[in-house]
């Protein structure tokens, strides 16, 4: 028996011995980040990686939920993993101590200028992309063609006259998506860049609280009027109405257009309907037509711990991704989605081609929902859910909106 | 001798009961009452749980309460509702089932069974199933029979969520009330009850009468576990409204989550946690004392 066991604690120990030798030339990348839509293209990207870089291993995890909690979890352990993810703009700052400036990297020459702009903090690039975005209405070119409408609606105008005709041949004008917060956040950054043309300003001045809405008519009236408007000719019961109702209402043809949503939905649709006509464009935030402009750029960011233990082999690894052949391709061969590079090649989607043509024309804005955290976004989401469900005023919900934008992120 | 002898043993006995409960009482320690004092220290600072130094602020996490936070005052409200719609409906439903689940007939067993069920399910599992349910499911059932009731907005429209999140709160655990409630009863000595029937008493008196006051510790029981829970549901909310519609249906533990991980204000939701288990604590014992004080014994 004790021989047996004197055995057992030889080989434990010389196996303890083995690992250690071995780490000496191994080197290991924690890697955890939010958007678990993309994990099987991450994985090809890590695979692809090991084969240019034996040494290093990349121990990616992902989640479906609540990574915010999970990753402040992380790092009050003392873990804080070597690429992690928080949202862009705002909280770039938020994360500030914890993420590396990586402005003298190839990778951040790389990035596209609307992607770089929102990973900013002062001169310093905190923050890289997984993907590029579009953000707009989505809908259903042959429904218009149906009842039509020859042109998209880009006036508020012309947008209640389009929605009169959908609604008078038998079609839902819109699905809302309103159950969700985050619909709201995304309507409202296209009304936020008409409303003024340094969005970026207006959104700190309400943080500090110098600003009211009630001062900014597109905010005021355009906005809250276009809320009415999709109520009125939306979903029956549109506080239950998410992302998945809102993407089988527009694909079984039954929905004209939907809310808040923008280039990941495309390949759901498609799925529910292969032969859909897809069209693609901003919102009717007013009545020029040039203030109808969809938005680009990205809302999530992914941040290199500056105190990293294998720090130079991050940046080898996002530099790779950034420049390389393969990394270059990834976006569109593997993932799917918008490159957040420059001179890349995209993938064919609908929402790109127009969003793409749209911005050589009208142009398109910045990702204005990346001003606020989604402390705010959360908090802004609740109370204009409660304007739509009848229990807040106009007014009492601009007051509390106001509010919340000095409460929570005043002292960010 | 034989004096030192038992000395020595006693000795060995207390060495031993400490040493067995050690790993438990070490575990404990760590996952309850460390994090317990760590959050007591927590909300005398302001931290956002990301910064790598808390700020030492003293009581203003307190005085920031008690000077009036509407959405804190709105979760103890909704708190305080459901928990009385909760122990009321769950155990006066769970009361009903059992006296008729007692009785002895073929598909007893069985429904019992059936009734547990949903109490094994987690519930965050129970919170998807209805949420289906509510949405889909009453959409469907609009359509065979034409009533309005199953087209309202269940958890859509605030005032009717509330009560959304009551029935599936209850509905999930009314199978572990019954079982107590069935203990209970088949405690209650058949004597008793036949001479209550011999002195000529019908069924009702004799259940209320005679089988309600014997009932007493099980009710204790129900009672007491039914607050506790009702005061600490969090995942059903979380999986059937995340707190909405327009934040109409947060109970007390959500906000406090709420502040502390989506609001970034760790110090100010430890200062709600502490906040709200003094009023835990203080609302069981005095319920505790109340229902402990009218049991009646044989």
């Amino acid at each position: 028996m004790k021989k047996l066991v004197s055995l057992a604690l030889a080989i434990a120990m010389l196996l303890s011995l083995v690992t250690i030798a071995s780490a000496a030339d191994q080197v290991t990348i924690n890697m955890f980040i939010s958007q678990p839509e993309y994990a099987d293209a991450v994985r090809a990207l890590i695979d692809a990686y090991k084969e240019i870089a034996p040494d290093v291993t990349i121990n990616y995890e992902t989640t479906q939920n609540d990574y915010p909690t999970l990753l402040k979890t992380k790092i009050n352990a003392g873990e804080c993993p070597d690429i992690f993810s928080t949202t862009s703009g705002k909280e770039i700052g938020v994360y500030l101590e914890y993420s590396y400036n990586f402005a003298d990297e190839p990778a951040a020459a790389a990035m596209q200028d609307s992607v770089r702009a929102v990973m900013m903090s002062g001169d310093e690039v905190h923050g890289f992309a997984l993907k590029s975005n579009y953000f707009g209405i989505v809908y259903n070119k042959a429904i218009f063609d149906e009842v039509g409408i020859t042109e998209f609606p880009t006036t508020t105008d012309a947008m209640i006259a389009a929605c009169e005709k959908i609604a008078a041949a038998g079609y839902q004008p819109f699905s809302t998506g309103f159950a969700e917060w985050w619909v709201y956040k995304h309507v409202f950054q296209h009304f936020l860049n008409a409303a003024s043309d340094n969005p970026a300003e207006l959104v700190s001045k309400f943080i500090a609280g110098e600003a009211k809405i009630k001062d900014y008519p597109i905010l005021y009236d355009n906005f809250f009027n276009f809320l009415d408007l999709a109520v009125q000719y939306g979903d029956a019961k549109p506080l239950e109405t998410d992302l998945a109702s809102e993407e089988s209402a527009i694909g079984i043809g039954k929905a004209a257009m939907i809310l808040g949503q923008g280039a990941w939905v495309e390949a759901d649709i498609m799925n529910i309907d292969p032969e859909f006509q897809l069209g693609f464009n901003g919102y009717p935030v007013s009545d020029d037509p040039a203030d109808c402009k969809v938005v680009s750029g990205s809302d999530q960011a992914l941040r290199i711990y500056k105190d990293s233990k294998v720090l130079s082999s991050v940046l080898d690894f996002v530099n790779w991704w950034y420049t390389s052949d393969y990394g270059k391709n990834w976006f569109c061969d593997v993932a799917g989605v918008i490159p957040p590079l420059k001179d890349v090649k995209a993938p064919d989607m609908e929402v790109i081609k127009q969003g793409d043509a749209l911005s050589a024309t009208v142009g398109a804005g910045p990702v204005s929902v990346s001003y606020s955290t989604d402390s705010f976004h959360q908090a802004f989401g609740e109370i204009l859910q409660a304007y739509v469900g009848g229990t807040l005023t106009k007014d009492e919900a601009c007051a509390q909106i106001e509010q919340k934008w000095v409460e929570l992120e005043g002292g960010n | 001798m034989q004096k030192v002898n038992r000395g020595k043993l006693r000795a060995v006995a207390s060495r031993e009961t400490i040493l067995y409960t050690l790993p438990a009482l070490v575990l404990v320690a760590l996952t309850i009452y460390v994090p317990f004092v760590l959050s007591g220290y927590y909300s005398l600072t302001e931290w956002n749980g990301i910064a790598k130094e808390p700020v030492f602020i003293g009581f203003e996490n307190f005085k920031n309460i008690f000077a009036g936070n509407p959405a804190f005052l709105s979760a103890l409200w909704f708190t305080t509702k459901y928990a009385f719609f909760f122990i009321i409906l769950s155990n006066i439903g769970a009361l009903t089932l059992a006296v008729a689940l007692t009785r002895k007939y073929r598909l007893a067993n069985t429904l019992r069974g059936m009734f547990f069920v949903p109490y094994i399910m987690s519930m965050t599992i129970v919170g998807f199933i209805w949420k289906f349910i509510f949405t889909q499911g009453f959409a469907k059932l609009a359509e065979f029979t034409g009533w309005g009731i199953w087209n309202l907005s269940w958890l859509g429209d605030a005032n009717i969520a509330f009560w959304s999140v009551v029935i599936v709160g209850v509905w999930q655990s009314l199978g572990f009330y019954i079982v107590l409630y069935i203990a209970g009863l088949q405690a209650v000595p058949p004597d008793v009850l036949e001479a209550a029937q011999i002195d000529g008493a019908n069924g009702r008196q004799r259940f209320f009468k005679v089988i309600l006051p014997l009932l007493g510790p099980s009710i204790t029981t129900c009672i007491f576990m039914s607050l506790t829970n009702s005061l600490k549901v969090f995942d059903i909310i979380l999986a059937l409204t995340k707190g909405g519609p327009g934040g109409a249906t947060y109970s007390a533990t959500l906000e406090i989550y709420r502040e502390a991980f989506q609001n970034n204000n760790y110090g100010l939701g430890s200062a709600k946690a502490i906040i709200f288990f003094v009023i835990v604590l203080v609302i069981t014992q005095l319920v505790l004392r109340f229902f402990e004080r009218r049991e009646v014994d044989l």
